[in-house]
């Protein structure tokens, strides 16, 4: 059972259309899983709607009686039935294309691609050791996008980080320090967290990072250029 | 199409409470705009969501040239993803939100030097089902179903029912926005309250 899920505020900016592609990705990749949390999305999203057409009226507009609209923004000097008129000249109309159902292969295994990655750019995959690595494309500067295949018996060394890392588990499971997780589990640590993350049977990730891992422990630190290669 | 989309408004006594959204209203134009291409109905979704989207879209971009795109842009997609709209899975407020904020987040990401990549739609399809399972289903028919009773009150009494429940103000905000004696609104609200009962059924409470 998902136990791990986003917070309420992060949810709130995912609604608002505030937070990166990479992370709104997240959050509706975990929704998907998770209809505790679609559940909010939906609420959250009818609530902004009812906030935004109605709060704009009142901060900008009078109605008149014959409920024509004035205003005094600036969008006085749009015509706005101009635009209607013209809009409305065309007989479009979208067929949204079936959603496909794409996949990807990580050593062998073939894993579903959620819907939100369909269209995102993907680089070539690349191992060291039981770890697997999928760049996604996304160019947000500092923030990196990854998909990650640990192979069962694998693992991430005890590390921290520096900014934010998103881990979205998509397939099987991994334990750490705090505990077991699960497919759906949406896992959000900050600079206070050290962990270490191991798969027994193996697992698909979605990682969002905004800084390279920090491996903490002795040897161990002598693996900090691995710290960029996974996140 | 000479109904007036905004509750009236009273000149004296200008009450942001009366000025509730017409949903019916807005469905009925969308749905107008699905089913037969109904430019007057478009004409006025147009009026009603163009200005508003406006306003918000300037506090997000730097520029009105982008506002007006995003304008633009919005209400093209209104037109030709119309059909899209299904209103037993949301009101067409939320159908129109979607679609701005997929809109903008488009053009925020291609305006910070990102790729003109479109994610919007993967992440928030505009053609699945707003609503995720039974349970708010029905919630939101209940919703509609209460706005739908509440809409036939004495407009006196929607006033002080809609302050309460849907801007959550207490009564005695509500008093002080309304310039009414505080037993005044109670004794509304008791009134639409008992009405309310009735028309809702008994076991609603
Ligand atoms: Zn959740």
């Amino acid at each position: 059972m998902i136990k791990h899920h986003p917070k309420i505020e992060l949810i709130q900016a995912f609604v608002d259309g505030d937070l990166p592609a990479s992370l709104s990705a997240g959050i509706a990749m975990h929704a998907e899983m998770c209809s505790q949390c679609q559940q909010k999305i939906v609420q959250l999203t009818e609530h902004a709607a009812e906030v935004s057409f109605e709060e704009a009226f009142l901060d900008k507009f009078i109605v008149d009686d014959t409920s024509t609209i004035m205003s005094d923004s600036d969008s006085d000097d749009i015509d706005f039935e101009a635009m209607a008129e013209l809009i409305s000249q065309s007989n479009d109309i979208d067929i949204p294309e079936p959603a496909l159902d794409k996949s990807i292969v990580f050593n062998d295994k073939t894993y579903k691609l959620p819907k939100a990655l369909n269209n995102m750019p993907m680089s070539k995959i690349s191992n060291i050791g039981k770890l697997s690595r999928a760049r996604l494309q996304l160019d947000e500067n500092e923030i990196h996008t990854s998909l990650l295949q640990i192979e069962a018996g694998g693992g991430v060394p005890e590390h921290t980080h520096k900014g934010f890392e998103l881990t979205l588990l998509l397939d099987g499971s991994f334990h750490d320090e705090s505990g077991e997780y699960v497919k759906g589990d949406f896992i959000m640590l900050d600079g206070s967290h050290q962990h270490h993350p191991v798969s027994k049977e193996g697992c698909l990730c979605y990682t969002v990072a905004n800084d390279a891992l920090h491996f903490t422990q002795g040897i161990n630190k002598l693996l900090n250029p691995i710290g960029s290669f996974i996140y | 199409m000479q109904t007036s989309l905004l509750s009236k408004v009273t000149n004296d006594k200008p009450s942001h409470m009366s000025d509730n959204i017409n949903h019916p209203q807005l469905c009925e134009w969308l749905n107008a705009v699905a089913n037969s291409r109904d430019k007057k109905a478009f004409t006025q979704l147009f009026k009603f969501f163009g200005p508003k989207i406006h306003g918000i879209a300037r506090g997000k971009f730097p520029n009105e040239a982008q506002a007006s795109e995003v304008v633009q842009e919005t209400m093209s997609n209104v037109w030709r993803k119309s059909h899209l709209f299904d209103k037993d899975k949301g009101a067409a407020t939320t159908w129109v939100y979607t679609v701005m904020r997929n809109v903008t987040f488009d053009m925020l990401r291609k305006i910070k030097g990102n790729k003109e990549d479109n994610l919007s739609d993967d992440i928030w399809p505009i053609a699945e089902s707003m609503v995720s399972d039974d349970e708010s289903f029905d919630d939101h028919l209940e919703n509609k179903q209460l706005l739908t009773v509440i809409e036939k009150l004495p407009e006196a009494q929607q006033e002080v029912v809609k302050g309460f429940y849907f801007m959550e103000m207490s009564q005695e905000q509500l008093a002080e926005h309304l310039k009414l004696p505080l037993g005044t609104i109670k004794s509304r609200l008791r009134l639409a309250l008992a009405k309310l009962k009735v028309q809702l059924g008994e076991d609603n409470d």
